[in-house]
């Protein structure tokens, strides 16, 4: 991790992406800006980006599909800029991959704080590794394997992992997950913590229909098991 | 209405039908009540005439016919007899006399030789005697007129109808012109009486058939009026439901039909304007969405520049120039202060469109309420009673957007201390929020929820939106469940805050799939 962060901002309006740039610069990050998603996705693969912030509505393609193309091959944080706080907008945006959205009118500092949020999410923290059945969290190399296949995970989906299996068994409440993970105060969205466990689940769960170690405690939230 | 029903309910309900139909204002009464009415006046003055001109029309003809006979009779027979006759004659011409084709009874009277008089009787009929005849008729007999041009003879024939014993007689009398006797005659009207007994029969019979009939044909025109009507009246009702585009079918050229054309045209005029006055309402509304999606770039990219120049104002004094500093002040509340109408407009059309959905999640009520209130650094000026533990599933935002606005309003309205109580009911949650200001004035309670609603056009603007309560109420809602104002008689205005325990349900019935929690939940089951 570079000790300066480094951004990609996709936004197509002139005006936003300026004062963006110069209220994130002045927050001390590095920020590429690209007005269209086709640009973005060049600019990408050249500058190798810390965190891309994404705005939804593009001329062309829009951010969604930009979020989707980036999943298929980088696991790199990315946060939506929505100007329509639509759910749908939301749930779709939170579906093709995003680890978090801001919904404009964005403060500089609401964005900053989750632009580091996010970017924590990837510092390790401790030496241990743990076993789930067939999933090995190695929290020193910080990987993850399942039947000794290297996963692809985000730092958000990671992150999530560790919070999980820091107290298996325990179930943690959406709210907590929220804090945790997201470090979002409590009026956090708990549509971002669902969203990323059903990605987790997609990868870590044999059968992501009917999963056993990422569990739903009704009522609570979730809890990671070992699988019996 | 009663087609699905059977059995002795149905037939109560029939009952019920017709008298509810036979209301003593109902038009079917009153159109059978006036067929009747005329019904029967026709049919008792066709029959009073009618039974009146047979009457006399036998009564006459059989009257003319005996009294002929009788006048005849007098002078064949009894103008025969000597000027004083025996009691035999008189007897055997009175029996000669009653034997003629009429069949009545004769009684002649004479006088003796000696000048007592003698009777004779045709013994017909026993006890026809002097005493029978009425004393007027037997003066008027025996009336002696003078005889002129007009007058021909002295004596007239006179008649009258008497009833003895309920038995109508006709009863006559007269005298042999020239000297001779008198004599009377009997005529019992049994007969016609009988005849004319039966005739006013039929006709009170014809009368009640012409009732009944009038009934029966008042009703079909009552029904055939009616049903119209009843048409007209339910198309009424259901226009007044607002299914607007009901109709009537208009079938004839009669002033019925007419009428369903107005309706129908009149219904027509109401579907359009109203179409119209929603098409306009609908532009308004979607006006101003897009006018705050519009607004929102702009003030995304302001925003993010007025953070810079608060920072500098921030930094340290001297950086910036004092006779900007006031005007980059100003720039920046400003900027915060349209963010925040921008946010609740577009908040406010978001309900008005309906695309408001709730994103639930199980949280603690008391610590929602203490981290609403520490967030906006409240701490102090709230008192907060409320024990955790409470739990609710809802959508942990509007809960927040709620209390903000009701305990932001309580505080720049009644001041500080402003209480908040949470208290369980049933399966609600109860949250009171009291100040210890003035309260509101009673005029205001009503619009209190209104949007832009300032209590006096002269009141200063105040530092909301206008939107604040209009939108805690629109969130209350969204959950189920509702905010009351009111006066506490201690002084203060008390807000009222009713939520489901679960607004699940309702997010579900909204048809709401973005609900991750719950669709992962019902989908998800683990096994």
């Amino acid at each position: 991790m570079t000790p300066v962060p480094s951004l990609l901002l996709i936004e197509d309006d002139d005006a936003i992406r300026t004062a963006l740039e110069l209220s994130l610069t002045r927050q001390g990050h590095r920020v590429a800006t690209a007005a269209t998603g086709e640009d973005g996705l060049k600019l990408l693969r050249e500058q190798r980006p810390d965190l891309i912030v994404l705005d939804v509505m593009l001329p062309g393609i829009d951010g969604f599909e930009v979020c989707r193309r980036i999943r298929r091959t980088d696991q790199l944080p990315i946060i939506l800029l929505t100007a329509r706080s639509d759910d749908i907008d939301v749930v779709v945006g939170l579906e093709s991959g995003a680890d978090d959205y801001v919904v404009k009118p964005v403060q500089g500092r609401v964005l900053d704080a989750r632009i580091r949020a996010v970017l924590r999410r990837g510092e390790r923290e401790s030496n241990d590794a743990a076993t789930f059945g067939s999933l090995v969290i190695d929290r020193a190399a910080m990987t993850v394997t399942k039947n000794g296949e290297d996963l692809q995970l985000t730092p958000t989906e990671l992150r999530l992992l560790l919070e999980l299996s820091r107290r298996p068994g325990q179930a943690l409440s959406r709210q907590q997950l929220l804090r945790l993970v997201w470090e979002h105060d409590y009026l956090g969205d708990s549509r971002l913590v669902d969203a990323c466990v059903q990605r987790l689940r997609a990868k870590v769960e044999d059968v992501p229909s009917s999963p056993t170690l990422i569990r739903t405690v009704r009522g609570v939230g979730y809890r990671l098991d070992t699988p019996q | 209405m009663t087609k699905t029903q059977g059995g002795v309910r149905g037939w109560f309900a029939a009952r019920k039908g017709v008298w509810s139909r036979l209301r003593f204002t109902s038009l079917r009464l009153r159109l059978v009540v006036v067929f009747g009415l005329v019904a029967l006046t026709a049919a008792v003055s066709a029959s009073g005439i009618a039974y009146w001109l047979n009457r006399e029309a036998v009564l006459t003809r059989t009257q003319d016919a005996v009294l002929r006979d009788f006048e005849q009779e007098m002078q064949n027979r009894a103008g025969l007899l000597p000027e004083t006759p025996t009691q035999d004659e008189l007897q055997h011409t009175a029996g000669q006399m009653a034997n003629s084709s009429q069949r009545f009874s004769v009684l002649l009277v004479a006088d003796n030789a000696d000048g007592t008089p003698a009777y004779g009787s045709s013994g017909g009929l026993d006890g026809f005697t002097l005493a029978d005849v009425p004393a007027s008729l037997r003066t008027a007999v025996n009336e002696k007129q003078p005889v002129n041009s007009t007058n021909k003879s002295e004596y007239h024939l006179y008649w009258q109808r008497i009833v003895e014993d309920d038995q109508p007689y006709l009863i006559a009398g007269t005298r042999v012109n020239g000297g001779g006797p008198t004599g009377y005659m009997l005529k019992s009207l049994e007969q016609e009486a009988k005849d004319l007994n039966s005739l006013a029969w039929s006709l009170g019979i014809a009368t009640g058939l012409a009732l009944i009939g009038s009934a029966l044909l008042a009703q079909a025109a009552a029904t055939t009026v009616l049903k119209p009507v009843q048409r007209l009246g339910a198309a009424a009702r259901r226009l007044g439901e607002g299914k607007l585009d009901t109709r009537l079918r208009v079938s004839g050229t009669d002033e019925l039909a007419d009428l369903s054309r107005t309706f129908n045209n009149a219904a027509e005029a109401l579907e359009k304007r109203v179409d119209d006055m929603a098409a306009r309402d609908e532009a308004s509304r979607r006006f101003v969405a897009d006018m705050s999606h519009e607004l929102r770039t702009p003030l995304t990219a302001i925003t993010a520049v007025t953070e810079v120049l608060e920072e500098e104002l921030e930094a340290e004094t001297g950086s910036m120039d004092p006779m900007i500093e006031p005007a980059v002040r100003l720039v920046v509340s400003e900027t915060r202060r349209l963010n925040d109408l921008v946010e609740n407009l577009m908040e406010v059309t978001r309900f008005d469109a309906g695309t408001a959905r709730l994103v639930l999640d199980d949280v603690d009520v008391a610590d929602q309420i203490t981290a609403c209130i520490d967030a906006r650094a409240w701490l102090d000026a709230v008192d907060l009673d409320a024990e955790r533990g409470i739990m609710a599933r809802l959508d942990p935002r509007r809960l927040d957007v709620i209390l903000a606005n009701l305990i932001g309003n309580a505080l720049k309205h009644g001041g500080s201390p402003v209480r908040v109580t949470i208290r369980e009911a049933d399966d609600s949650v109860v949250i009171e929020v009291r100040d210890h200001g003035p309260g509101i004035p009673e005029d205001v309670l009503p619009h209190v929820f209104d949007r832009f609603y300032k209590a006096s056009a002269s009141r200063p603007r105040s530092e909301g939106s206008g939107l604040g309560l209009s939108i805690a109420l629109e969130n209350a809602h969204i959950h189920g469940g509702e905010i009351t104002a009111a006066n506490s008689p201690e002084g203060g205005a008390v807000f009222t805050l009713h939520l489901p325990r679960d607004a699940s349900k309702l997010a579900e019935e909204d048809g709401n799939e973005n609900d991750g929690t719950g669709a992962d939940d019902t989908k998800k089951g683990d096994a």
